[in-house]
């Protein structure tokens, strides 16, 4: 898109008279100005009022009572469900079994995608191609994504314990284990999630000017090198954006862990041990299983405030990294 | 000598971007080999789903995993439209996921625009109202929003899964690094100007500028939207007006999966994203190759 | 050119949303035939309505039915919901005897069948049957019976003739009477042939065991929590760990993609089965195996897994028009229709005493007399007291078994840490 240099200069415009006609025009501008913003970003605020505050609140309200999913309000019980959350070691174990499965999942994902953006940016042949092949992942259904990662990581006939076998390891029990676990279920996130963010990059790369970077090149600065020297700072607004995103969406995991769980959603609990259970699937067994939604929304209450923290340090974070180099 | 044009890296002058040279930059054989091998990871699950659904259930129960066509896909795929009116679903999702896709884009837009180049009181805080926003799970309201969507009678109707995702903060967010990268101030300063009202300068000056943010955006909604199965799960009904993912769960219905069944259904449905992503690709490349004119 | 792109989505969102009003408006209208009752059926796995339903639909020509499938997990939470929230669910929902007494509590939002004279088909169905799904000293009737599991134990006939074991019937019948002669058949077989599993899973055989018992984790008299006192808890439990303990299990959930995988690759020689589990059975394992497996009766007495009921939601617009339809379909003659056609077995004395039902055999199962087997258990039936919290305390000794099977916990500590963590959920 061009820029600039059809329109005027940023030279002042001379001032008009004020006769009445243009006294009201001029008004009407100062009106536009102070109100049309608000009226612009309403609707935002209009849909989440509705959709997302109403049921945010009422969701706090429910956390307040003893409010079973059926049969509706129990009695008011003020902050019991916080104390008996605090006290709930299936709680701490969900929370737990979170940031390992987020730190796990995000943080080589994120590398991963900058990685593949640097590359896909670069002069390539079939472009259109590539960008639809790398965001395939994250088109396909569920279900497949479900079948394929149990057929990969079944304990006696899958195919990764094959592979190990023919390397003289023994199989693992891919769901059993819980280190095991994190991993599978780690890789079907970075499987499928890589690529989007990747193509993310991609885009915000593709407004950085060259000239800088290959000038760094020119002067006998390595590839890697002026890579992280230029290019990851002058896309920085969007590494920052995703690092939020996937925090936001790696905090609440539920649909891989909950595919990789052959119980699902019927009978599933991360696990005989629990040892794959994230908040969210906590939630979720709780509420939409168990039918104690005011326990279920006090989880879902307190995943917020875990939220916004953790989103917090990330940002903190990664705003100093990606300044450096 | 090389003239290096030392623009500082805060402010991006968008779409005039010098572009690569015409050699120097090409990817060696290496780099190509490294993508073939991503590319085959991602396309693998697509490629298994074909073969599945190319033949029947029972080769899932194989020691090794079947890696050829087959012969039936013609047959489960005319049993996929038997069993469920899966071109309403297709044409039910296409409408939800369109609409969501440009809702978000022009009002997340003009919000994003807001947000980035207005200036107005308030603005930085009920930004980070809006970031606040995303971060409230989706499953946390479910309940609530259900009694609301019977309250309002929506319940099996497509405005129940369009409407509260017209816009989301996601894109509020994305248009509004997408102004900050590509509209700057002088534009707008020019086209105000020029008499230009706020929304005239949005429509005439904004948007055309960060036009390939707004489509992959729109792509990624759209994408978003059509995979969305949760939510429509709870308020559609199976049998009147689903989308694809409703209608692909009616398919696995029963104890067991008949995966044959599903996994044609599921490569049907992967067909439209396909192709609105080349349709939309083409804005992104495009916008890049004039940029490279200019150089 | 920005005018076009703007335009043009412009109109594209003029367009989709005119189109989508459109849809809404055609697509919600079940109003467009006037006149016409339009009934919805909702139901998980095949209950074999398809031909009934049509043959309903020629003999009524005012009523429209529609069948609503999703799985039976998502079809027990969507009822919660819609019940919740007061709209959406069919006007009849089927309701598996697992989560009957679940349901139970929230009878409020059910219509009572008795209304509409429900009470006089009592005699049509065994008396627990019959008693799973009522309430209030049988006053408030929730649910007409559809079908039941009943008990037996399919083998495969080859695995055991490697093991040195009988392969006829009657004879692995006489192996085990009681579970602890079946452990003792495990121990049997491993000798022999240490690199097969006897059995898919544990969880299995303590399920069967406990559904074989008069009362499990609540009393039958006041739905109190005894699973701490219980024997039979504890006992069957112990029992069933042993399998696991020796890795004689397969350790594969159920009903599950591996299960299926196990079952093709042949890698376990038994499991429990109901009646609707045959076709699952045979669906997994494939048609090579025909002939291979083969159904004796299982040990102990009786015990019931499955089996559903039909109940029509109060939110229905035609109640009366619901309960005709589930009566019709819950009638003896329809139940003997679907069995011949599903192999779900009838919950009706009447139905599964009849000729052809006992004479049925199933080809796949080395054409052993299915209609004779599980009818012979039903009648010795003695079902199990399911506790309005049963689907809650379930899950907590399920996991506890596994861990077993997975070798991370020892029986002892698993059951141990499985009581408390029941107390908790059953509080």
């Amino acid at each position: 898109m061009t820029t600039g240099h059809h329109q005027r200069s940023g030279a002042s415009a001379p001032l008009r008279s004020t006769s009445g006609r243009e006294n009201r025009s001029w008004a009407l501008t100062r009106f536009d100005n102070r109100y049309t913003p608000y009226l612009v970003i309403a609707p935002f605020f209009v849909v989440f009022g509705i959709f997302g505050l109403y049921p945010l609140l009422y969701t706090a309200w429910v956390s307040l009572h003893d409010w079973q999913l059926i049969d509706g309000d129990q009695g008011f019980t003020g902050l019991d469900n916080y104390a008996k959350l605090l006290g709930d070691a299936n709680f701490w174990n969900a929370l737990g079994n979170t940031l390992s499965l987020f730190v796990l999942s995000t943080v080589p994902q994120l590398l991963a995608a900058l990685g593949l953006a640097a590359v896909l940016d670069r002069g390539l042949r079939g472009r259109l191609f590539w960008r639809a092949g790398v965001l395939l992942p994250n088109v396909i259904s569920v279900a497949a994504v479900a079948l394929v990662f149990a057929q990969l990581y079944g304990r006696d006939f899958g195919v990764v314990n094959h592979l190990l076998g023919l390397v003289g390891i023994d199989p693992v029990d891919w769901h059993a284990e819980t280190w095991a676990s994190h991993l599978a279920i780690s890789s079907m996130v970075m499987w499928r999630w890589t690529g989007y963010n990747a193509l993310i990059y991609l885009a915000a790369m593709q407004s950085v000017p060259k000239d800088m970077h290959e000038a760094a090149v020119l002067d006998g600065a390595s590839r890697w090198r002026s890579f992280w020297s230029i290019t990851v700072p002058s896309i920085r607004p969007t590494i920052l954006f995703t690092v939020i995103t996937s925090t936001i969406g790696g905090m609440q995991l539920f649909v891989e862990p909950q595919l990789f769980d052959p119980g699902g959603t019927a009978t599933g609990t991360g696990g005989s041990d629990r040892q794959f259970q994230t908040l969210v699937m906590y939630l979720y067994e709780k509420g939409f299983r168990l039918f104690d939604a005011g326990y279920s929304a006090t989880i879902a209450w307190v995943l917020f405030l875990v939220v916004l923290v953790v989103a917090g340090v990330n940002f903190t974070v990664a705003r100093r990294i990606a300044s450096q180099g | 000598m090389v003239s290096v044009v030392t623009a500082p890296p805060a402010v991006q002058p968008g779409r005039d971007a010098k572009r690569r040279k015409a050699s120097g930059d090409r990817a060696g054989p290496l780099l190509h080999a490294l993508l073939v091998v991503v590319l085959a990871a991602s396309v693998f699950p697509l490629y298994f789903s074909f073969v599945v659904a190319s033949k029947d259930n029972s080769v899932l129960g194989e020691a090794v995993p079947p890696l050829t066509p087959g012969g039936n896909l013609i047959e489960n795929i005319t049993r996929v439209f038997d069993t469920v009116d899966f071109s309403l679903a297709m044409m039910n999702s296409l409408i939800v996921a369109s609409t969501v896709a440009i809702s978000n884009v022009l009002l997340g837009a003009l919000a994003g625009f807001a947000f980035a180049r207005l200036r107005f009181r308030g603005r930085n805080s009920l930004f980070l109202l809006v970031v606040g926003t995303s971060m409230v799970p989706a499953q946390l309201g479910v309940i609530p929003l259900y009694m609301l969507m019977s309250d309002l009678d929506w319940y099996g109707t497509l405005q129940a899964v369009i409407v509260p995702a017209l816009i989301g903060a996601f894109s509020v967010f994305w248009m509004r690094q997408a102004c900050e990268e590509s509209v700057p101030y002088e534009l707008i300063e020019a086209a105000r100007v020029d008499g230009c009202s706020v929304l005239r300068t949005f429509w005439h000056v904004a948007l055309p500028a960060v036009r390939p943010q707004a489509a992959v955006m729109g792509m990624f909604t759209f994408m978003t939207a059509w995979n969305d199965f949760f939510w429509p799960l709870i308020v559609l009904d199976p049998n009147d007006s689903p989308t694809v993912q409703v209608a692909l769960s009616a398919l696995a219905s029963g104890y067991y999966t008949d995966y044959s069944l599903m996994l044609a259904g599921a490569s049907l449905a992967v067909l439209p994203v396909v192709a609105i992503f080349i349709l939309l690709s083409r804005q992104i490349v495009g916008g890049i190759m004039r940029g490279a004119l200019k150089g | 050119m920005s005018k076009s792109l703007a335009g043009r989505a412009a109109t594209a969102v003029v367009a989709v949303l005119a189109v989508s009003s459109a849809a809404a408006c055609g697509g919600g209208a079940s109003g467009a035939d006037s006149g016409k009752v339009k009934l919805s059926i909702g139901v998980f796995s095949d209950f074999g309505y398809d031909t009934l339903v049509k043959e309903y639909q020629a003999a009524h020509p005012t009523i429209e039915i529609e069948q609503r499938k999703v799985k039976m997990e998502q079809h027990h939470t969507q009822l919660a919901t819609q019940l919740a929230g007061g709209r959406g669910a069919a006007d009849i929902v089927a309701i598996e005897e697992g989560n009957v007494a679940q349901f139970r509590q929230s009878k409020d939002k059910f219509v009572n069948l008795a209304d509409y004279g429900a009470k006089d088909l009592a005699g049509q169905w065994t008396p627990w049957k019959w008693n799973q799904g009522t309430a209030d000293d049988g006053n408030f009737v929730l649910g007409l019976g559809t079908d039941m599991g009943s008990l037996a134990l399919c083998y495969r006939r080859d695995l055991f003739e490697a093991a040195g074991l009988p392969v006829d019937r009657e004879e692995v019948g006489k192996l085990w009477p009681t579970w602890q002669d079946y452990v003792a058949t495990a121990q049997t077989f491993t000798d022999k042939t240490p690199n097969v599993k006897f059995v898919d899973t544990a969880l299995n055989v303590y399920k069967a065991i406990l559904d074989q018992a008069e009362e499990g984790y609540f009393a039958k008299a006041d739905d109190s929590y005894i699973a701490d006192k219980n024997t039979k808890v504890s006992d069957g439990f112990k029992l069933a760990a042993v399998l696991g303990e020796k890795k004689q299990t397969g350790a594969v959930a159920p009903f599950s993609q591996e299960w299926n995988v196990a079952l093709k690759q042949a890698s376990f020689a038994t499991t429990t089965c109901p009646a609707w589990a045959l076709a699952l059975i045979k669906a997994g394992a494939g048609d090579e195996a025909a002939g291979k497996w083969d159904v004796a009766a299982a040990p102990g007495a009786g015990g019931n897994w499955g089996g559903s009921f039909l109940a029509v939601p109060k939110q229905g617009a035609h109640p009366k028009e619901a309960y005709e339809l589930a009566k019709w379909l819950t009638a003896p003659e329809q139940q003997k229709r679907i069995f011949k056609e599903t192999g779900n077995l009838p919950s009706e004395p009447v139905a599964y005493k009849d000729p052809e039902v006992t004479a049925t055999v199933n080809d796949f199962f080395n054409k052993a007399p299915v209609g004779q087997i599980f009818a012979a258990s039903a009648e010795s039936l003695q079902p199990t007291y399911r506790g309005t919290k049963d689907s809650k305390v379930t899950p907590v000794f399920s996991n506890a078994l596994a861990r077993v099977e997975q070798g991370k916990q020892s029986t002892s500590d698993a059951f141990a840490q499985a009581l408390k963590e029941a107390q908790d959920v059953a509080k």
